[in-house]
C-alpha cells in the first residue's frame, strides 16, 4: 500500500497535507448519497476513506524530513484574498504525530466500535460525522492561517455535537449541549483577538494578512497588546484542554459520548487545546506566553492534583478515566510553559502517548458497558478470574497511563517533569506528586473492577474477542514501542520544539535555552538543602 | 409661446433617468399588472401568480445587476433632481430585496394555495412592498426615504392582517399598524425637526449645509431630530427597545410574511439608517454612534437571552432576528467610526453582506417553518423527530440554524466575520466581544431546535405532509446559497468591496 | 565476556516473552523448568562475567556497555546502558542465583496452582527487571528496573487475586513504593540541573571532584534515601512489607526478602561518593533511620504468630542493620550483609513456605510445633538459618552483623547499644520460631483439625475475630491456593483430614523445594568466608576478600580516607581497639537470645511476653489505615462534591440565572399595545435626553 503510493506520486508533486483534509470529507459526503436499504455500503465507504486517510499519514510519516525544523510539505492558496485569508497547511514536528495519530485512530475507531444504538438512529449519519470530524481535526492540526484554523477549530465542534447526542448515553443531550456551548463560548474571545492580531500586525506587514507564519515572523504587535491578544487566543484553548476550572464539561461530555466518540475525543481533541498553545499562543505571543507563565503552571498543578483526587472518588469508570484526562493534560500545560525542550518535546510526546493509552482506556470502558450494559465499579468485580487476558490487556494501558517506565506514558511525563523542574522547580516538585495519585486511583479502580470473587452477573463476563483484540493491537504496540525506544519520535519532535524554545527565548527576557550548564545548577542550590528536608517530611 | 412648448422645456429640463428606474419600474408595473389584470381574468392556474410576481422580481434583479456596471462605469450619481440615490449601495438593496420578493413568492404560492387568501393581491403587494424598500434604501431626500417607509410599512401592515382565517393574524396586522404609525410619527416629527436644523431634507444640501455650520440653537434642532430618526429606523429594524412590536407581528403573521418582513424589512430599514446616519449626517457621528452602540448591546442581549426562553419558534426567530439586527448595528457602529471619510472602512459593505446573506437565511428558516407547521402554531412540538419525518428539511433546518449561530463553512459565519472584523478594524473591541458572547447564548436557541428535530423521536399524532415542489425549491436554492458561500465566499465579498454611497 | 552482560537481563525477558505467548500452552511443570532454565542461564553468564573482571586488574573493571540511546532530547542523552563493575555483578550474582533456586523451589510449591505459569512469568520479569535495576549505568535505567521490580511485586502480592486482602496488599505495596519514586525522580531532575546528565558515572565524578556543591548533593543523596527509605522498607514507609507476605511464599522469599527490598540499599551504596559530598546529616539520619527501624521491628517480631510475618517483620530489621551500615560509611559491610541475609532470609522463607505447605497451608504458629521429626530436611535447614541470623558464629549473619555493628560503634556508642539490642531480640524471637514450630509440644493435632474444619465450613476464619484486622488478611492470604483451587483444593483437605479419620499428617516437601534449603543452608554456613575481619587468628590473605573486590567502587579517586570509607577511618577509634571485645560481646549477646528464648518457650520458666500492642506494631499501619480511611478518604471525596457542586454548579448556574432572568423579562411582554408603546416612548425620551441635553445643550 505505501508502496504502491511512493511509486505513485513524489512528496512534492502530490498535495498530501490537503489530500488528508479533503479524503475524509469526500467519504463524509458520499456516504450520504448511499441508500438506507444496503447500510454495509455506508461502513464500507467509511473504511475506504479512513484507511486511505491513515495510509496516507503513514506516509506523510515515512517521507517526513528528520532535519528539517520548518514547516514542510506547505501548501498556500489564498483563499479570500480581500480578507488575506490562505489555505495554507503545513505540518512540522509538533503537528506531525498529532497528524498520524488522528489518521491512524479514526479508522480503528470506525472498524472496531458499533455505535451503542439509540432508537432509529442509523449507522449512516453515525459514520458520515466520525468522517466529518476526522477532517475538521486533521484541519486544525495542519491549518498555517489563522482564519482556517479558527474554521476547523470551531466546525469540530458540530459533528461532536451530534456524535454525542445522536449515540450517547442517558445523559447525553445535556452533555452535548454543554460540550457545544462551552467550547464556543472559549472560540468567541479567540475569533475577535484572532481578527485583532491580524488587524495590529498588519501595519507592519503592509496588509492585512491571517498568515501564522507571516505574523509570528514579522508581526509587530505591542508588549501590552499581545498580552491581551495571548489571553483572548488562550481563554479558548485553556476550555478545550481543559484547563481548571474550565473543566467541567469534559467528565459530562467523555462520560455520555459513545465509546468512539470519547476515544476521539480523548485520543485527538483535546490536543487541539494543548496543540494550540504550543502553535499559536508560544509561537504568536512569546512575551506574553512568558509573562502570564505563573498563571499556567499554576493552573496546570492544580488540574494533576485536582483531577486525580476527584478521579479517585468517581462512581462510573468512564467518568474516572475522563477526570484522569485532566491530570494527564495538567502534564502537558506544565510541560508546555516551562519553555525548555525537554518539557516542551515531552509535552508533544504525551499529546501522543495520552491519545492512545487513554483512547485505548475508553475502548476498554466501551467492551466493559457492552458486555456488562454498566459503568458503575460498584457493579462490577473479579472480572480478572473470568476474563484473565482482557485484564492483561487492561493492565498494560493502565500501567501506561499511570506512567510505569517501559510504557510510553513514562517517557512524556518523565521529559515534561525533568524538563519544568528547570525552570519551574516548585510547581514540578507538586505535579511529581501527582504521580502517586495516579497510581492510587487507577489500582484501586482495577481492584475494584477486576479483583475480587465474580458475582453471578459478572461471572459471565465473554474474554476478549478476536475483532477486538485486532483493534487494540496496534494501541498496545504503540505503548510498548513508544515506551522502550521512543527515539524515532524525539528525533522528529525535537528540531521543531527547539525551534520554537529559541523563538520563545529570542522574544522574551527570560532565558528560555534549552541547554542547561551548571550555572544553572548553582542557581537551584539554594533550594536544594531545604527542598530536602521537606521530602524528609513528607516521608 | 404656447405653454405647452414651455410645459415640454420644463419636462425635459428635469433629468429623470429613467433607464436607472428600471427595476423599480418593472416592479410597480408588475404589481399594477397583477392587480388589473387579475382582477378582470378568472383565477389563474395555480402557482402562476406567483410566478409572474418571481418572474417581475427576477427581472427587476437582473436589471439591478446591469445597472450596477453602469454605475461602475459612470460612477455614482443622483436621480430626480437628487431624489434617488444611483449607487451602487442602492443596487445592492435592490438586488438583496427582489431576491427576497423572488424566494418568499416561491414560499407563499404553496401556503395560500387552496385558501381564500389565494390571488393576485398578495403578490402584488409583495411587489409594492419591495418598491418601498427600495425606495427607502436608495432614497436620497428624507421625504422620499419618508415616502419608501410609509410604502412599504403599509403594505406590511396589510399582509401581516392577510390571513382572514386567523385572529392572531388580523391582531398582528393591527398592532403592526398602531405601533407603525406610532413610530412614523416620530420618523416625520424627525425629518422636519432636521429640516429646520439643517435647512434641507436632501441628503447631498444637509451635509453640504451642516459643514457651513449655520447656528447653535440649529445644531440642538438637529440632534433633536436625529433622536426621532433614530426611532422611527430602530422601530423598523426591531433594534431593542424598539423592537417590542416583532415578537408578538412575527409570530402572529402568516408564515411567509413573517420571512418577507424579517428580510426585506431590515435590508430596506438598515439601507436607510446607513443614509440617513452615515450619509447624511456624517458630521454628527460623535452624537449618534454612542447611541448605535446602545441599541446594539441592547438588541444583541435581550435578543439573544429572550430567545432562549420562548416555545414557539417563530418567535424565536422574532427574537433572534432582533439579535441579528444588534449584529447589523455592530456594522453601522463601525461605519460610524468612518461616516463622510474618503476612506468608507470596512462598516457599510459588511452591513449590506449581513442583510443580503442574512436575508436568504431567514428565508430558508421560516420556508422550513411553513413547510413544517403549516398554519398551525409552529410550537417547539412539531419539531419533534422532522429528522426521522423530513430528513432532507431537517438537514436543510440544520443548515440554516447553524449559520443564524454563525459557525463556520456557512454564509452565517461569513457575515458575522466580515461585522465583526469592521468593528476590530476601528477598534471596538468591547462590543465585539459582547456581540460574540451573545452569539454563544443565541446558539443554545439553535441548539435546542436541532435537539428536538434530531434527538426526539417523533410523536405519532405529527402529519407528515408532502413539501410542494416551489416552497423545496425556494428552501433548496436557500440552503445552496448558504453553503456556497460559507465555503467560497471570496466573490460576494469582492463585489460588497465595490459598495459606494453617492456623496 | 563483558561485552555480553546484556545476556543477563536478556535471558529473563527471553523467558517472560516465551511464557507470555506459549505458558498456557508449556503447563506444568514445563514452564517452571523453562523460566528457571533462563535465570540459571543468567546467573552462567554473571558468573563468567565475574572470572573475566577478575582477570583484569582493579582499574578496568568498570565498563559501560550501551545498546541504543533511549531518551535523548536536547543535552539530556540517556542511553540504555549496562555498567558492569564489581558491585553491579557481585549483585547479579546473588540475584540471579538465588532467583535460580527460587525458580525451582516454587515449580514444588506452585504445584497444583492453576496459574502455574503465570507465576513463572511474573518471575522471570520480576529477574529481568532487577537484573536492570542493578546494571543500569544511569539513575533512569535503575530506575526502570526500579519501577519493574515494583509492578512484578504488584503482580506478584495481588497473585491470588480474589482475595480481596491479597489484592489490597498489593495495592498498598504499589502507592507506598511510588511515594519512594517521588524522591527518585526529583533525585533525577535535581542531579540533571546540576551535572547535565544522570550517568552515574558523572555524577559520582562531579561528587569526587568537588564540581558537585555539598547543597546538590545533599538534595540528590537525600532525595534518593526517599526512594531507598520507601523501596527498602525502612521507617516511615515500611508498612507495606508485611502485608506483601499475601504473596506466595517463594515471592516473599526471592522478592520481599533477598533481592528487591534491598534495591535501597543498592542505589544507596553505588552513588556513595554523593552521599560522602552531601551534607553530614544525610548520613547521619539514614544511619539512625536505620538503627531505630531495626529495633522498632524487632519488637513487633517478638509477638507475631503469622511464620511469614515474624520473617517479614524480621526483614525489616535487617534492612534497618544495612542502612545503619550505609549511614556509617560501612559501605562493604552493607553490601555484605546484603548477600548474607538474601542466603539465611531466603532459606529462612524458603523453609517457612515448606512448613507451610507441609502443614496444609497453615501459617500460625500457635498451631504447629514437634514438626522437626515430619519434616526433617525442613527443620534442619531451617535452623542453620536461624542459627545464621541470630548471629551465632561461624555461620554467615554473625560475620556481616558484627562488621556494621564494629562501624555502628565507631560512629556513636548509641548507634551500637541499638544495634546490639536489636541483635538480641533477634535472636529470641527467632528462637521462639524455631521452637514453636519444630519443637515445643505439638498443637496441630487437633486445632489444626479445628481449622481445618473451620476453614472447609466457613472460608473466613473462627479465630478471625480474635486477630487484628490484617492478621486476618495474612491468615486469609496464606490459605490462596486453598481458594484459588476452589473446590479441587477443598476435596483434597477433606481427603486429607477426614479420609484419615481426623488423623493429620504433616508431611515432609518434594525434593523440587528441599535442594534449594540445601543449598541455601550450606551458602547460610559459609557465607561469611567472603569477608572475613581483620583479626589475628584469620590469615592475612584470607581477610576482607569482599572489600578488596568492592573497594573500587567504594573508595576510589584521591583521598578515600579523607572522605571517610574503608576500614581506614575507623582505625584510630576505640572501638576498633577494641573490635574483639565487640566480637565476644557480639557472640554473648546472640548466646543470651536464644538461651532466654529457649527458657521462655521451650521450659516455660517465664511466662511469654506478648502485649497486644506488639502484635499489631504499635498500631502504626492501623494509625496509618485509620487516617486514609477516614480523613483523608473524606477529603478526597469533599473535592470531588466540590468539583460537581461548585464549580460545575457555577457552570450551570450561570444557565439557570440566564434562564430564570429571561424568563422574568419575557413576562413583561403582555401583548398589550399601549405597553408597547409605552417601551418605545421610554425609548424616545432616553434618546431625547442623550441628544438635546447631554450632546446638545451640555
Amino acid at each position: 500500500m505505501l508502496a504502491a503510493e511512493a511509486e505513485a506520486f513524489s512528496a512534492s508533486s502530490f498535495p498530501i497535507l490537503s489530500m488528508l483534509v479533503i479524503v475524509p470529507l469526500v467519504g463524509a459526503i458520499s456516504i450520504l448519497f448511499t441508500t438506507k436499504s444496503r447500510p454495509e455500503f455506508a461502513k464500507l465507504i467509511a473504511l475506504v476513506f479512513s484507511v486511505t486517510t491513515g495510509a496516507m499519514s503513514l506516509y506523510l510519516l515515512w517521507i517526513f524530513e528528520i532535519s528539517d525544523d520548518g514547516f514542510q510539505f506547505v501548501t498556500n492558496q489564498t483563499w479570500i484574498e480581500q480578507w488575506g485569508i490562505g489555505w495554507h497547511l503545513g505540518v512540522d514536528g509538533i503537528s506531525l504525530f498529532l497528524v498520524v495519530l488522528t489518521g491512524l485512530l479514526f479508522p480503528l475507531a470506525i472498524v472496531g466500535i458499533d455505535p451503542h444504538h439509540h432508537g432509529a438512529n442509523t449507522e449512516k449519519p453515525y459514520l458520515a460525522w466520525l468522517l466529518m470530524l476526522e477532517a475538521g481535526v486533521l484541519g486544525s492540526f495542519l491549518s498555517l492561517d489563522l482564519f482556517l484554523f479558527f474554521l476547523f477549530f470551531e466546525i469540530v465542534l458540530v459533528p461532536m455535537y451530534f456524535l454525542i447526542g445522536g449515540w450517547g448515553y442517558e445523559n447525553r443531550e445535556y452533555a452535548a449541549t454543554k460540550f457545544y456551548l462551552y467550547t464556543f463560548l472559549g472560540s468567541a474571545f479567540m475569533l475577535v483577538s484572532l481578527i485583532a492580531t491580524a488587524f495590529i500586525a498588519s501595519d507592519s506587514l503592509g496588509g492585512i494578512t491571517f498568515d501564522l507564519v507571516a505574523i509570528a515572523e514579522g508581526g509587530d504587535i505591542g508588549t501590552t497588546t499581545a498580552r491581551w491578544l495571548f489571553f483572548g487566543f488562550a481563554v479558548a484553548f485553556a476550555v478545550k484542554v481543559p484547563i481548571f476550572p474550565l473543566h467541567t464539561w469534559l467528565p459530562d461530555a467523555h462520560t455520555q459520548a459513545p465509546t468512539a466518540g470519547s476515544v476521539v475525543l480523548a485520543g485527538v481533541m483535546l490536543k487541539l487545546g494543548t496543540y494550540g498553545f504550543l502553535r499559536f499562543g508560544l509561537y504568536l505571543f512569546p512575551e506574553a506566553a512568558v509573562w502570564s507563565r505563573s498563571l499556567w503552571l499554576t493552573v496546570a498543578v492544580i488540574g494533576i492534583i485536582y483531577g486525580a483526587i476527584a478521579a479517585t472518588m468517581q462512581k462510573d469508570l468512564k467518568r474516572l478515566v475522563a477526570y484522569s484526562s485532566i491530570a494527564h493534560l495538567g502534564f502537558i500545560v506544565l510541560g508546555t510553559f516551562a519553555f525548555t525542550s525537554q518539557a516542551i518535546s515531552g509535552s508533544v510526546l504525551q499529546m501522543v502517548n495520552h491519545g492512545v493509552s487513554t483512547g485505548a482506556l475508553f475502548l476498554f470502558v466501551g467492551m466493559i458497558y457492552e458486555r456488562r450494559k454498566t459503568r458503575q465499579i460498584a457493579e462490577l468485580g473479579g472480572i480478572q478470574k473470568v476474563a484473565p487476558i482482557f485484564a492483561a490487556g487492561f493492565m498494560i494501558v493502565m500501567l501506561s497511563s499511570i506512567g510505569v517506565p517501559g510504557l510510553n506514558g513514562f517517557i512524556g511525563e518523565y521529559l515534561i517533569l525533568i524538563g519544568s523542574f528547570q525552570t519551574a522547580r516548585w510547581w514540578t516538585v507538586v505535579a511529581t506528586a501527582g504521580v502517586i495519585l495516579a497510581a492510587l486511583y487507577l489500582l484501586w479502580a482495577y481492584q475494584r473492577v477486576f479483583h475480587g470473587e465474580p458475582d453471578e452477573a459478572n461471572s459471565s463476563f465473554p474474554e476478549l474477542k478476536f475483532k477486538e483484540g485486532m483493534v487494540l493491537l496496534p494501541f498496545l504496540v504503540a505503548i510498548v514501542f513508544t515506551g522502550v525506544y521512543p527515539k524515532p519520535l524525539l528525533d522528529r519532535i525535537e528540531p521543531s520544539v527547539d525551534r520554537l524554545v529559541t523563538h520563545v527565548a529570542a522574544n522574551s527576557e527570560v532565558d528560555a535555552d534549552p541547554s542547561y550548564t551548571t550555572q544553572r545548577g548553582e542557581f537551584e542550590i539554594e533550594h536544594a538543602g531545604d527542598e530536602t528536608e521537606d521530602e524528609e517530611g513528607e516521608g | 409661446m404656447n405653454l405647452l412648448a414651455q410645459a415640454e422645456e420644463l419636462t425635459e429640463s428635469i433629468d429623470i433617468g429613467w433607464f436607472a428606474l428600471t427595476p423599480l419600474l418593472i416592479l410597480v408595473s408588475g404589481a399594477l399588472g397583477m392587480l388589473v389584470v387579475g382582477a378582470l381574468t378568472p383565477p389563474w392556474p395555480k402557482g402562476l401568480y406567483a410566478f409572474v410576481a418571481a418572474v417581475t422580481a427576477g427581472a427587476a434583479g437582473v436589471m439591478a445587476i446591469v445597472l450596477w456596471d453602469d454605475i461602475s462605469d459612470q460612477g455614482p450619481r443622483t436621480l430626480v433632481e437628487g431624489a434617488l440615490a444611483f449607487d451602487t449601495f442602492a443596487m445592492w438593496s435592490t438586488i438583496t430585496i427582489t431576491a427576497v420578493v423572488l424566494l418568499v413568492s416561491l414560499l407563499t404560492d404553496q401556503f395560500i394555495r387552496n385558501t381564500p387568501s389565494d390571488g393576485p393581491e398578495i403578490y402584488a403587494l409583495y411587489l409594492v412592498a419591495a418598491t418601498g424598500g427600495i425606495v427607502m434604501a436608495s432614497a436620497n431626500d428624507l421625504i422620499v426615504l419618508f415616502l419608501g417607509l410609509e410604502t412599504l410599512s403599509l403594505a406590511l401592515y396589510v399582509l401581516a392582517a392577510s390571513n382572514r382565517r386567523s385572529d392572531q393574524s388580523a391582531e398582528s396586522g393591527l398592532k403592526y399598524f398602531v405601533l407603525g404609525g406610532f413610530a412614523s410619527a416620530f420618523f416625520l416629527y424627525g425629518i422636519a425637526l432636521v429640516y429646520g436644523g439643517t435647512g434641507s431634507t436632501n441628503i447631498g444640501e444637509m451635509v453640504t449645509n451642516v459643514s457651513a455650520k449655520i447656528s447653535e440653537d440649529g445644531d440642538v434642532l438637529t440632534l433633536a431630530g436625529i433622536a426621532l430618526l433614530i426611532v422611527g429606523l430602530g422601530f423598523k429594524v426591531a433594534a431593542a427597545p424598539f423592537h417590542v412590536w416583532a415578537p408578538d407581528v412575527y409570530q402572529g403573521a402568516p408564515t411567509p410574511v413573517t420571512a418577507f418582513m424579517a428580510s426585506a424589512g431590515k435590508a430596506a430599514a438598515f439601507g436607510a439608517v446607513i443614509r440617513v446616519l452615515v450619509s447624511g449626517l456624517p458630521s454628527f457621528r460623535d452624537d449618534w454612534r454612542p447611541i448605535v452602540w446602545v441599541l446594539a448591546i441592547l438588541s444583541l442581549v435581550i435578543g439573544s437571552f429572550l430567545a432562549v426562553v420562548q416555545t414557539d419558534v417563530k418567535r424565536m426567530l422574532a427574537y433572534s432576528s432582533v439579535s441579528h439586527a444588534g449584529f447589523l448595528l455592530v456594522g453601522v457602529e463601525a461605519a460610524g467610526h468612518t461616516a463622510g471619510q474618503a476612506d468608507a472602512g470596512l462598516g457599510v459593505a459588511s452591513v449590506q453582506l449581513y442583510l443580503l446573506l442574512y436575508a436568504v437565511l431567514v428565508i430558508g428558516s421560516f420556508g422550513v417553518v411553513t413547510v413544517v407547521a403549516g398554519d398551525q402554531p409552529a410550537t417547539l412540538e412539531s419539531f419533534r423527530g422532522l429528522a426521522k419525518r423530513k430528513p432532507i428539511v431537517a438537514v436543510a433546518f440544520t443548515v440554516f440554524l447553524l449559520a443564524q449561530a454563525g459557525v463556520p463553512f456557512t454564509s452565517g459565519f461569513v457575515a458575522k466575520f466580515g461585522v465583526i472584523q469592521a468593528a476590530v478594524s476601528e477598534n471596538s473591541y468591547a462590543i465585539a466581544i459582547i456581540a460574540m458572547v451573545a452569539a454563544v447564548v443565541a446558539a443554545f436557541l439553535y441548539l435546542r431546535i436541532m435537539v428536538s428535530m434530531w434527538l426526539h423521536e417523533p410523536d405519532e399524532s405529527a402529519v407528515v405532509s408532502s413539501v410542494p415542489f416551489s416552497a423545496g425549491l425556494a428552501i433548496g436554492l436557500a440552503a445552496v446559497f448558504t453553503l456556497a458561500v460559507g465555503v467560497y465566499p471570496t466573490w460576494l465579498i469582492d463585489l460588497s468591496d465595490s459598495i459606494t454611497l453617492v456623496r | 565476556m563483558v561485552e555480553l552482560v546484556w545476556l543477563i537481563p536478556a535471558f529473563p525477558l527471553l523467558g517472560f516473552l516465551t511464557i507470555l505467548i506459549g505458558g498456557r500452552r508449556m503447563g506444568e511443570p514445563l514452564a517452571g523448568l523453562f523460566a528457571t532454565a533462563m535465570v540459571g542461564a543468567s546467573f552462567v553468564v554473571a558468573v563468567l562475567t565475574y572470572l573475566d573482571l577478575l582477570g583484569m586488574d582493579e582499574e578496568q573493571r568498570s565498563h559501560t556497555e550501551t545498546l541504543f540511546s533511549w531518551v535523548p532530547v536536547g543535552d539530556l542523552q540517556i542511553d540504555m546502558a549496562f555498567l558492569v563493575d564489581p558491585l553491579s555483578i557481585t549483585m547479579c550474582l546473588f540475584v540471579t542465583g538465588i532467583g535460580a533456586l527460587i525458580h525451582l523451589y516454587s515449580i514444588g510449591y506452585m504445584h497444583g496452582d492453576p496459574k502455574f505459569s503465570k507465576f513463572f512469568l511474573y518471575l522471570n520479569l520480576f529477574v529481568l527487571s532487577m537484573t536492570l535495576l542493578v546494571l543500569g549505568s544511569n539513575l533512569l535505567v535503575t530506575f526502570l528496573g526500579w519501577e519493574g521490580v515494583g509492578t512484578c511485586s504488584y503482580f506478584l502480592i495481588s497473585f491470588w487475586h480474589t482475595k480481596d486482602a491479597n489484592a489490597t496488599a498489593g495495592k498498598k505495596a504499589f502507592v507506598t513504593n511510588r511515594i519512594g519514586d517521588f524522591g527518585v525522580m526529583l533525585a533525577m531532575f535535581l542531579a540533571f540541573g546540576a551535572v547535565g546528565s544522570i550517568d552515574y558515572a558523572v555524577i559520582n565524578d562531579s561528587a569526587l571532584a568537588g564540581t558537585l556543591t555539598q547543597a546538590t548533593a545533599t538534595g540528590i543523596a537525600a532525595l534518593l534515601f526517599v526512594g531507598a527509605v520507601g523501596k527498602s522498607a525502612q521507617l516511615p514507609l515500611y508498612v507495606w512489607l508485611p502485608d506483601a507476605m499475601a504473596g506466595p511464599t517463594p515471592v516473599s522469599a526471592l522478592i520481599h526478602a533477598a533481592t528487591m527490598v534491598t534495591a535501597g540499599v543498592y542505589l544507596m551504596v553505588r552513588v556513595n561518593p554523593v552521599l560522602g559530598a552531601a551534607a553530614d546529616w544525610v548520613p547521619m539520619l539514614i544511619a539512625w533511620i536505620g538503627a531505630i527501624t531495626a529495633l522498632f521491628a524487632a519488637t513487633i517480631a517478638l509477638a507475631q504468630n503469622d511464620i511469614k510475618k515474624v520473617l517479614a517483620y524480621s526483614t525489616v530489621s535487617q534492612l534497618g542493620y544495612m542502612f545503619l551500615a550505609v549511614g556509617t560509611g560501612a559501605y562493604v559491610a552493607a553490601i555484605f550483609h546484603m548477600i548474607t541475609h538474601a542466603f539465611f532470609k531466603a532459606l529462612l522463607f524458603l523453609g517457612s513456605g515448606s512448613v507451610i505447605h507441609g502443614m496444609h497451608d497453615e501459617q500460625d504458629m500457635r498451631k504447629m510445633g514437634k514438626l522437626f521429626k515430619f519434616m526433617p530436611v525442613t527443620a534442619s535447614t531451617f535452623i542453620v538459618g536461624w542459627l545464621a541470623i541470630a548471629g551465632v558464629p561461624p555461620f554467615a549473619g554473625f560475620w556481616s552483623k558484627d562488621e556494621i555493628l564494629l562501624y555502628a560503634g565507631a560512629e556513636s556508642w548509641v548507634l551500637y547499644g541499638i544495634g546490639i539490642v536489636t541483635a538480641i531480640l533477634t535472636a529470641f524471637y527467632m528462637t521462639r520460631q524455631v521452637i514453636m514450630t519444630f519443637f515445643g509440644e505439638q498443637k496441630w493435632g487437633s486445632l489444626a483439625n479445628e481449622a481445618e474444619a473451620a476453614h472447609l465450613n466457613d472460608p473466613a476464619d473462627t479465630d478471625a475475630a480474635t486477630e487484628g484486622a490484617e492478621a486476618e488478611a495474612l491468615e486469609d492470604a496464606g490459605t490462596g491456593p486453598q481458594s484459588v483451587g476452589a473446590a479441587a483444593n477443598a476435596d483434597i483437605d477433606q481427603h486429607e483430614t477426614h479420609g484419615a479419620h481426623g488423623e493429620f499428617k504433616p508431611h515432609e516437601s518434594p525434593p523440587f523445594m528441599l535442594i534449594p534449603l540445601v543449598v541455601l543452608a550450606g551458602l547460610s554456613a559459609v557465607g561469611g568466608l567472603i569477608q572475613l575481619p581483620s583479626i589475628g587468628i584469620i590469615p592475612k590473605n584470607a581477610q576482607h576478600k569482599l572489600l578488596d573486590w568492592l573497594h573500587p567502587i567504594v573508595e576510589f579517586g584521591e583521598g578515600a580516607e579523607e572522605r571517610g570509607i574503608g576500614e581506614a577511618i575507623i582505625t584510630d577509634t576505640t572501638a576498633y581497639d577494641l573490635k574483639v571485645v565487640l566480637i565476644f560481646v557480639a557472640i554473648a549477646c546472640a548466646i543470651a537470645g536464644i538461651v532466654a528464648g529457649w527458657a521462655v518457650y521451650q521450659r516455660r520458666l517465664v511466662k511469654p511476653f506478648e502485649p497486644e500492642l506488639l502484635e499489631r506494631g504499635w498500631r502504626y499501619d492501623e494509625a496509618i489505615s485509620w487516617f486514609m480511611g477516614k480523613p483523608g478518604r473524606a477529603g478526597f471525596q469533599g473535592v470531588a462534591d466540590g468539583d460537581a457542586k461548585v464549580v460545575d454548579g457555577a457552570v450551570n448556574g450561570v444557565a439557570t440565572i440566564v434562564r430564570e432572568t429571561a424568563g422574568q423579562v419575557r413576562k413583561g411582554q403582555t401583548g398589550y399595545v399601549r405597553q408597547y408603546a409605552g417601551v418605545i416612548g421610554i425609548g424616545v425620551v432616553f434618546l431625547l435626553g442623550w441628544f438635546v441635553v447631554i450632546r446638545g445643550i451640555l
